[in-house]
This record gives structure tokens, C-alpha cells and sequence, in this order.
């Protein structure tokens, strides 16, 4: 396999700009096909906008994203989503006055028969141990629950891509063993792309192969765990200068 | 939900329909036309409910809807001389077209914005047929022919009201209602995860202008005349919010219980009290949004009467 099969998706001096706050300043950075990356930095670095950028949540200044050789810059979520990129978010967006089952069912694909939709919604609510929740709206889960709610919600579509916006605020233990499991699973079984934003550094370190670090809008270093660990600009960003 | 369970909603709806065919031949053309009326308001208020209850876009201007298929009707048929059946289509077509013209800028809004754009662009039509005198026959309306038509507009309603039930009934229970209710819910949301929430807000707010047009076609017809600040009446609009309201916006047995126990309390109560039944309308409304806002279903869903959400 070549280095550009490699690459699932490829962000190259993506800018957004909130008046004068430079949210991110030209961020670049290429995410390899199949595993599971993370993206972090100090509070305000610009990951969930680099996120909402890729996911067409917000519309780039300039810059490019790359998935299959085109640009999804420009296009709206929906779009995107239907390329086969899906996301959670940082705060939950479940859909507090509907059920488990019709918060999954409202992500399946119209163009899927709704017999072959429930039955993926089913599979879906099994594999997060949610299936006894199914008739419950989604606004009286626990936030863990909620959570994976939200991580199966987005996979009713079989996306290649799953970005995941800090899955484990929140979450206790047990429930962020579980969702960090199915990610795994995800990964492994499935060859899925997942990035994570995540603040919570066991999760990173532990779980992820290769890290992206942003801080002011910008990548500043890209490796494994354990190069990253020891990056003097990384540890400048996060605690500052010696 | 089960085939069954939707076997024994049909059912249930077609009894409804045996009822009203078969019994009305004993009522009094009042009590005819009174029924016809009730039907009409839960014609509005399931409209409203596709656009505001399953969507979450609050329209407080729907009247215009309304107002355009009965000028619609009464334009086809007293200028062009066209038979009333058709001009109910045709006014139900209008409504639609309609909803497509101004829902191309207002739901660009949300909540509050949207809300008072339907109500500005209600007005505005009220405005603009009352000056163009040429074809709307501007504040003097237009008179019909006088015939006495209170049977075949009750039949009229009954079909209309079985067709928005049905529609309605059709949404609230789809994959189509389900990513409306995921627009009301969260739009940002709804749009990341595969929902064109422009095409579905669009095709709710059709939906919703379709049935208030054929409606207004029909009302005008029994009416048998029509002017602007009548056809475009706030006060229609708040009923149909009202009704749906109370019965339980974003459910499609609320709208109907709402419109039939509302509409009979806002009779009885105009016929007692002439000029202070807006007051106790008021207070009873103000009773229920304190006690009952989620309507009559939120209360049997709370109880454990009805099971949460549409789809099973």
C-alpha cells in the first residue's frame, strides 16, 4: 500500500477567523487511514473549530479538506455526513424529547428500507448496552448514556471517518471503558478512521496511535504517544515556558 | 408501531367517518355548520402542528395559508365562473406554491424571528388584497352566489379533515416526521448527521399551507363572502396554535382532541358570554400553559397512558 492510500482525509492550511481571533490560522495535517488518531492542545487551541470545519459545521476562511480527492470545503454537514464522515460533540446533541430508538433512527440513510434501518438502529443500541433504554427520550439519559447514545447514533450510517469530540467529559469509568472498547472494535474489526479530541490524556496516550497537538490555531507537532510526551513545544503549550 | 397498532388506528378513524356521515342528518343546519367548523380548526391545527409541533418552527402567521386558498376560491369562481370542487384544489395548489415564496426567506429564521416573519407576512398579504381592488375586490371582499351549501361543505371538511389526519398521521409516524422532530429538536445537530434540514423545513412548511388553503377554500364557500381582515384574522392563527397546544404540539392526537374540546368551550362560552368569552378563553389558556405545557398528551404520556415518542 502506497503512502496516499494511507491517508483517509487531508486538512492543508485550513484558516478560520472570528473577527480578530485567529480560531485556526492555517492547520494542517494528514490523518491516516484506519486507525485511531488524537487531536489536542490547551482549552481555546481550536481543535472543535478545526471539527466543525471538517464537518462543514462552519464554513473555512480558506484552506482545504480532502476525503477521496475532494474538497469538502463548501459543503454543508448533511453533505459531508453523506460522504461517509460522521461526528459526536463536545456537548452532547441528543434529542432530548425523543426516544433512544428515534434519536438512532433519525441518522439511518433514506435511501436504506426502514426494515433494514431498525434492524441497524437494534445492532447499534445492542453494541452500546442501550437496547433497554430504547423507548426513553433521549433528555432523561445519564450524561455517560447520552454519550453513547450519541456514538452509536453516528455510526448508523457506517461512516469511514468518526470524529469524536472529547468522548470521555463526563463519562464515568465503567461507561468510558465500554465506549473506549467499541472503538476499538470499531478499529480493529472494522478498519474505521477515528480521531479524537479528547483533554483527558489517559485516553490519548493509551488509545491512540498517532497525536496531532494545535495550540493558537495551528498544528505544532504530530507523532506517537510516546514522541509527543517528550515534545518541548507540546509541553511548552500546555504548561507553559520554563 | 406494529402493523396491528396502525390496522387499529385506521380503524378507530374510520369509525370516526361512519359517525360523521351517518348521524348529521338529524342535526340542525347550526349544529351542521358548527360541526363543520370544529372539523375545519382541527384541519388548522394538525396543519400547524406539521410546520410548528413536528418541526419546532413556531408559526404565528399561518392564517395567510388560510386566507389565500379562500380568495383563491372565491377569485375561480365568482370573477371566472369555475365550479366550487375545483377551486379547493386550486386554492390548495396556491397554498403550496405559497408556502414555497415565503418559505424561501423566513426559514432562513429561527424561533422568535420566524415567528414574527409569518406574522409580518400574513399582514402583508392582508394588505395586499385589500388594495388590489381589481382582482380581489379589495376591502369590500367578494360576495358568492346565495345558496344554501352547508351539506356539501360538511362533507367537503369531512374529506379534508380525513386526508390531514391521515397525512399527519403519515408524518408523525415516518422516518420523514422522525428527522422533522430531529430539525425541532437540534437543527445544528440534525444537519450533521445526514438531515438536508432545508428540504425538510421546506416540505414541512408545504404540507403545513396545503390543508389551511383547501380549508379556507371551503369555509369561504359556506360563508359565501369574503373580506381581507377576515380571511387573514390573527385570531385564526392563535387558535390553531391554541388547539394544537392544548392537545400536545408535536403528536398527532393532540391537535384533533385540542381542536374539539377547545373549539366546543370557545362555543359555548361566546354563546353565554357575548362579549367577555376572549376573557375566559384567556384565563382557561393561561390555567393550561402553567399546569399543562406539554398539552393532554404530555399528561397521558406522564401517566404512562400513551408510550413515549411516535415510532416504535
Amino acid at each position: 500500500m502506497n503512502e496516499t492510500n494511507e491517508i483517509a482525509l487531508q486538512i492543508k492550511g485550513l484558516k478560520k477567523y472570528f473577527g480578530g481571533i485567529k480560531a485556526v490560522d492555517g492547520c494542517s495535517f494528514d490523518l491516516p487511514k484506519g486507525k485511531i488518531s488524537g487531536l489536542i492542545g490547551p482549552n481555546g487551541s481550536g481543535k472543535t473549530t478545526t471539527f466543525n470545519l471538517m464537518t462543514g459545521v462552519l464554513g473555512a476562511d480558506s484552506g482545504e479538506v480532502i476525503y477521496k480527492g475532494e474538497n469538502l470545503v463548501g459543503l454543508r454537514p448533511y453533505q459531508v455526513f453523506n460522504r461517509g464522515i460522521s461526528r459526536t460533540f463536545q456537548i452532547t446533541r441528543v434529542y432530548h424529547e425523543m426516544t433512544v430508538f428515534e434519536n438512532m433512527l433519525s441518522a439511518s440513510s433514506m435511501s436504506v428500507p426502514e426494515r433494514v434501518a431498525r434492524e441497524q438502529a437494534e445492532e447499534l443500541m445492542e453494541f452500546v448496552t442501550l437496547t433497554k433504554l430504547r423507548g426513553e427520550y433521549g433528555g432523561n439519559l445519564s450524561y455517560g448514556q447520552q454519550k453513547l447514545l450519541e456514538f452509536a447514533r453516528a455510526l448508523m450510517t457506517d461512516p469511514d471517518v468518526i470524529l469524536l469530540d472529547e468522548p470521555a467529559a463526563g463519562v464515568n469509568r465503567t461507561l468510558l471503558k465500554n465506549l473506549l472498547d467499541h472503538i476499538h472494535e470499531l478499529q480493529e474489526k472494522q478498519g474505521k478512521t477515528i480521531l479524537i479530541v479528547e483533554h483527558d490524556m489517559n485516553v490519548i496516550m493509551n488509545h491512540c496511535e498517532k497525536i496531532f497537538v494545535m495550540d493558537y490555531g495551528v498544528k505544532i507537532a504530530e507523532g506517537p504517544p510516546e514522541e509527543i510526551q517528550n515534545n518541548e513545544e507540546v509541553i511548552e503549550a500546555y504548561f507553559g515556558h520554563k | 408501531m406494529s402493523q396491528k397498532e396502525h390496522l387499529r388506528n385506521l380503524g378507530i378513524l374510520g369509525i370516526l367517518v361512519a359517525v360523521l356521515l351517518l348521524v348529521p342528518p338529524s342535526f340542525s343546519i347550526y349544529i351542521r355548520t358548527f360541526s363543520m367548523f370544529m372539523m375545519l380548526y382541527v384541519v388548522l391545527a394538525l396543519s400547524w402542528n406539521i410546520i410548528s409541533g413536528y418541526t419546532g418552527y413556531i408559526s404565528l402567521g399561518h392564517v395567510i395559508f388560510y386566507g389565500v386558498g379562500s380568495y383563491v376560491t372565491g377569485v375561480l369562481m365568482v370573477k371566472y365562473g369555475w365550479h366550487w370542487i375545483p377551486t379547493i384544489f386550486a386554492g390548495g395548489l396556491v397554498g403550496g406554491l405559497f408556502a414555497i415564496f415565503i418559505g424561501y426567506p423566513v426559514l432562513r429564521l429561527k424561533g422568535p424571528y420566524f415567528a414574527i416573519a409569518m406574522l409580518g407576512a400574513s399582514e402583508g398579504t392582508r394588505v395586499i388584497v385589500s388594495v388590489w381592488d381589481s382582482v380581489t375586490g379589495g376591502g369590500d371582499g367578494i360576495s358568492f352566489p346565495n345558496i344554501e351549501n352547508s351539506w356539501e361543505t360538511y362533507h367537503a371538511m369531512l374529506a379534508l379533515m380525513v386526508l390531514t389526519i391521515i397525512v399527519s398521521y403519515w408524518v408523525g409516524h415516518s422516518r420523514f416526521g422522525i428527522r422533522l422532530n430531529a430539525i425541532r429538536e437540534d437543527e445544528v445537530a440534525a444537519d450533521s448527521l445526514g438531515i438536508n434540514t432545508t428540504f425538510y423545513k421546506m416540505s414541512a412548511l408545504v404540507l403545513s399551507g396545503i390543508f389551511p388553503a383547501m380549508g379556507g377554500g371551503i369555509a369561504s364557500y359556506k360563508v359565501l363572502y369574503i373580506e381581507p381582515d377576515s380571511e387573514f384574522f390573527i385570531l385564526v392563527t392563535i387558535y390553531m396554535k391554541l388547539f394544537a397546544l392544548f392537545g400536545g404540539k408535536g403528536t398527532v392526537l393532540g391537535p384533533i382532541i385540542g381542536a374539539i374540546i377547545l373549539y366546543s368551550i370557545q362555543e359555548i362560552t361566546w354563546i353565554k358570554f357575548p362579549t367577555a368569552h376572549l376573557i375566559a378563553f384567556g384565563i382557561f389558556i393561561i390555567l393550561v400553559a402553567r399546569f399543562m405545557p406539554r398539552g393532554l398528551m404530555g399528561v397521558a404520556v406522564d401517566r404512562g397512558w400513551v408510550r413515549k415518542g411516535m415510532v416504535h
